[in-house]
């Protein structure tokens, strides 16, 4: 052991000790002057040359001096090259990068203990001058520890890890190591991947570009699972009876692998009790239904769970959800004076075609609009109506409030120019299209609400309707075009207006103009297009773990089940606190902008104000991603392959000497130049302390003084 | 004013002799007035000395009153003592000759030279107004600064001159003292205050023709600790504050010899004062101002006894 500085130039500052000695030497007397009444006696003394090079203060020079020596050794930064220290492994120190797999299939067995284990060599085989990562990865990648040499810190991020409930994703945690690698400045990089290889995980085309050279290592710690039946689906369908809703689930059971046909028990739980138990017969790699018996949904956010017996993979072993009573839509179907009573008939029977009673239709005759008839009402059908000016101005309030206005263009509607702002653009005569076969709609904005259910194949088809009629549209610039038939006319039209929607139809909803309500698709097309003007989202039963909601979005909590009124409430409450299903609490402060809760585990999250115990707290479901349970294996080597290329290998060295580097290291890692800077800014202060004392001291000896 | 300072006066006139309290006190008739009045009220003896001959009254004899003043014959008659009390009467002219030299702004504490000659100078200058005499006033460095005739009722001017008195420019006794010789035709008591840095014979040429002139004179050798002591620590550059001429001291090695030839300078200057007949004092500005009024008193007490 020696010590040793890297960058001995810096001695030469050495030489500046001399400077504080010269200093002493040559220090004159001249600034300390004392007046005197006379030196008649002074100048009878006969007056001897004192030499001035002696000196006065040595505890003031040795301080200077100390401190100036500290600072040179500082600045050439030293460090103890201990020969043992300095042992790397050939090539130079790596930096291992440990990618540990946390997704619920990980549970399986002992694999997330072998996992554990493996990590825990990868720590054990590291060098002196070698450093690790830790990288927690399901869907997400996550540093617990980054490019240390402390096994302590490295063990203790592994300890604290657990097994989660996402889904495992290759990509982001070898992206997270391809960063990791390229910011180091070690030779020798390695890639330790720790997972049960599932190949739902791995898709080859991630982008992941590790470092010319680095290392892949794969760690499978995969355990067969012979027999797994997981909750595959629930169907919760529900159903309007007698002013009450009843929800049916239907539950769907699959089986991987086995070897015998065998009973499975389904339970059935909610708000925790369990409420029924099936017996569904699975062939091994088969799939069963269960179907319980519809049970009433009086209360908001109901917990529900599908539970079947535990296997070796917990967490595909249940399914969650939360329903609360289904909320009506008012519709008011407005039809014009002069129009057939049967105007709205097909309207009527499609909005009222719905299992969970989902619209509250009203039907009014004539052509105004009272502000009586839009109380409560959420979306206004003008089907075939001559608006008057005061109806329009009615009207333009109810959708600046967030109302929802279809405008049915018939031979008789027409809108008064006054409000012409209201409308997505200005009604036209009627345009007859009877030559041929009539018209068709030719285009469809598929990414639009409405439209979306349709894009798919057979997922709805509107060319078989027929258009004779319709109204000549002139689209404002504001507004965007849902549909046009196939010569270019507009079919329907749409535009915003401060929190509501106004939506053109420039045919009829009979049978008259077209025969589009005698498609399949109308029924669909016109419970969409109310839905949309309705501007209510969808609740979603359960998400997925690996989530995201943002409690300050009122859509996502309408979504996650919350009344709008309620969500709106909630966005912009105070302090949340959220209980995930582990017991943990999440705070979540108020504040401006999102505020989002990861939902990382699986079953049910409370979200609740802090040191609240509502009666029926807001609570969402979590699932796992199924695709996780699907334990097809891929072969490690494969993936290595993909990694690392065939240009890459061991032959690609480091870029730079590798004994420098270590130097380099070594006395990075000792830093002793900080102790040494710490050490001269002391003395240097010591210096200041004592100077002061000593010209303090200096001071109360008697000078001058003149009155 | 005067009151509550003539009331603490009288309490503890001692601690207003303390150059450093009186340091304190701006005004100057003020000051003065504490001083004598502290100082009277401490001794035994009265210290008025009447000189005049027009008897005004008799009054009881009281602890402190000179007993040559009682009147035996009234004892006779009376069996009591009595003392008898003269219409004072303006007999002497009393002129303090103060050294306003730039050497005399000297001071290693709160008060320097020209402070201290400044109080003593107020404090004999009342007292003696007080006494019924002609008071006067010269400041003094190369030349002469301010002159202040000899007058009864000079008092206010020569206090405001004395107030106003600064240490600016060389010293040399000589030529002033000179021409104030030629000035005073009147005998009187000449108070002299001054540093004396000149050689002993230079001082006594300057002074003696006061006293060849039939002046009481009476010398004030004022200096401060620091020049009688030289407790300097410190190698450094000394610079005269008259001359501006620097030389580098190293005092622990100068100090004896500088001591020695202080003390060889005072003691020559006492005794070629005390040889001329003139009454030296030596005074320390850091002590209290009771040694000079003391020994002007004595030096009055012993002239009246002479006259």
């Amino acid at each position: 052991m020696s010590l040793t500085f890297l960058v001995p130039l810096f001695l030469l500052g050495l030489a500046g000790i001399a400077i504080p000695i010269i200093v002493h030497l040559t220090r004159r007397q001249r600034r300390n002057v004392v007046a005197f009444p006379s030196l008649m006696f002074l100048e009878k003394i006969p007056f001897q040359e004192q030499r001035r090079r002696r000196i006065q203060n040595w505890l003031l020079l040795a301080l200077r001096a100390l401190a100036l020596a500290v600072l040179a050794v500082a600045f050439a930064r030293p460090f103890v090259a201990d020969t043992e220290l300095g042992a790397a492994g050939p090539g130079g120190p790596r930096e291992v990068v440990v990618l540990l797999d946390q997704s619920y299939s990980m549970d399986v067995g002992n694999a997330w203990e072998a996992a554990v284990r493996a990590a825990r060599q990868v720590f054990a085989s590291l060098g002196p001058l070698d450093r690790a990562s830790v990288v927690l990865f399901s869907q997400g990648a996550r540093v617990a520890a980054r490019s240390t040499s402390d096994p302590g810190r490295l063990n203790a991020a592994v300890d604290t890890a657990v097994v989660g409930s996402g889904t495992t994703r290759y990509g982001p945690a070898l992206k997270v190591a391809q960063t990791i690698l390229e910011e180091s400045e070690l030779p020798r990089g390695e890639v330790v991947l720790i997972s049960d290889f599932q190949r739902s995980g791995w898709t080859g085309d991630e982008g992941v570009h590790l470092p010319a050279g680095t290392v892949v290592t794969p760690v499978a710690v995969q355990e067969d699972v012979s027999d797994n039946v997981q909750v595959a689906g629930v169907s919760l369908v529900r159903q309007a009876v007698g002013g009450r809703e009843r929800v049916t689930p239907t539950v769907r059971i699959a089986r991987q692998g086995g070897a015998a046909t065998r009973e499975v028990p389904v339970t059935l739980e909610l708000d925790g009790q369990e409420i029924q138990q099936r017996s569904v017969r699975v062939d091994p790699d088969g799939a069963a239904v269960a179907t319980f018996p519809p049970f009433t949904l009086s209360l908001p956010h109901t917990r529900g769970t599908v539970r079947v017996p535990a296997d070796d993979l917990d967490g595909d072993d249940a399914r969650y959800f939360v329903l609360s009573p289904g909320r009506s839509i008012p519709v008011l179907v407005v039809d014009g004076g002069r129009a057939r009573r049967d105007a709205s008939l097909y309207l009527e029977r499609a909005l009222g075609t719905s299992d969970e009673g989902r619209f509250a239709v009203r039907v009014r005759r004539g052509d105004g609009v009272r502000p009586a008839d839009l109380q409560g009402i959420q979306v206004a059908v003008l089907n075939d109506v001559r608006t008057d000016g005061a109806s329009a101005e009615i009207l333009r309030h109810f959708v600046e409030g967030g109302g929802g206005l279809l405008v049915v263009a018939g031979e008789a509607a027409s809108w008064p120019a006054s409000a012409a702002d209201v409308l997505p653009g200005a009604l036209g005569p009627v345009e007859d299209r009877e030559e041929g076969r009539g018209g068709r709609l030719g285009f469809l904005e598929y990414g639009h609400e409405v439209f979306e259910i349709f894009a798919g194949p057979r997922s709805g088809d509107f060319s078989g309707a027929r258009f004779f009629r319709a109204r000549a549209f002139s689209a404002s610039d504001s507004a965007s075009i849902l549909a046009r038939f196939d010569d270019a006319s507009v079919a329907m039209a749409e535009s915003r207006r401060g929190e509501g929607r106004v939506v053109v139809w420039t045919s009829t909803l009979d049978a008259f103009w077209n025969d589009l309500a005698l498609q399949p698709v109308f029924l669909p097309f016109v419970h969409r297009l109310v839905e949309h003007l309705s501007g209510r989202a969808e609740a979603l039963p359960w998400f997925t773990a690996g989530q995201v909601v943002d409690l300050a979005d009122p859509e996502a909590l309408e979504a996650a089940g919350l009344a709008s009124a309620e969500a709106a409430d909630f966005a912009e409450d105070a302090d949340q606190v959220a209980l995930t299903p582990s017991g943990s609490t999440i705070p979540l402060p108020a504040a401006t902008g999102p505020r989002y809760l990861p939902l990382e585990e699986r079953g049910f999250y409370v979200i609740r104000p802090p040191g609240s115990e509502p009666e029926r707290p807001f609570t969402v479901a979590v699932n796992v991603d199924l695709a996780e349970s699907s334990l097809a294996r891929m072969d490690p080597e494969e993936m290595v392959a993909q990694l690392t290329g065939p240009e890459a290998g061991p032959a690609a060295g480091p870029t730079f000497e590798a004994a420098a580097l270590a130097r380099e290291d070594l006395e990075r890692r000792q830093s002793l130049w900080r102790y040494l800077l710490l050490a001269g800014f002391l003395l240097l202060l010591a210096e200041t302390g004592v100077s002061n004392w000593l010209s303090s001291r200096r001071s109360r000896t008697p000078g001058m003084a003149i009155g | 004013m005067a009151t509550p300072a003539r009331a603490r006066g009288s309490r503890s006139g001692a601690r207003f002799l303390d150059p450093a309290v009186l340091a304190r006190i701006d005004n100057l008739e003020l000051l003065a007035r504490t001083v004598v009045d502290g100082f009277l009220s401490g001794l035994h003896r009265s210290p008025y000395l009447g000189f005049s001959l027009d008897f005004a009254e008799h009054r009881p004899y009281m602890p402190g009153d000179d007993i040559r003043r009682i009147d035996w014959s009234l004892y006779g008659r009376t069996d009591r003592h009595y003392i008898k009390l003269f219409e004072a009467e303006t007999n002497a002219n009393f002129v303090v000759l103060l050294d306003v030299s730039r050497s005399m702004s000297y001071g290693s504490h709160d008060v320097s030279k020209l402070d201290y000659g400044r109080f003593l100078a107020a404090a004999l200058l009342f007292f003696s107004n007080r006494q019924r005499d002609r008071v006067g006033l010269v400041t003094f460095d190369h030349d002469i600064v301010e002159y202040v005739p000899p007058s009864m009722k000079h008092m206010d001017t020569v206090l405001h001159v004395l107030d106003r008195a600064e240490a600016a420019r060389e010293g040399a006794l000589r030529p002033p003292l000179m021409t104030i010789t030629e000035r005073l035709s009147r005998k009187g008591i000449v108070v002299l205050i001054s540093d004396f840095y000149e050689e002993p014979d230079a001082v006594m040429e300057a002074v003696v023709p006061l006293r060849s002139r039939g002046h009481d004179v009476i010398v004030f050798h004022v200096l401060d600790p620091a020049e009688l002591e030289f407790p300097f620590q410190d190698a450094s550059g000394f610079e005269d504050m008259e001359s501006g001429e620097q030389i580098p001291v190293i005092p622990a090695k100068l100090r004896e010899e500088y001591l020695a030839l202080l003390r060889a300078h005072l003691h020559e200057l006492e005794d070629r004062f005390t040889a001329s007949g003139v009454d030296y004092q030596l005074l320390d500005t850091s002590k209290p101002l009771d040694l000079a009024l003391f020994r002007y008193l004595s030096a009055r007490e012993r002239l009246s006894r002479v006259r």
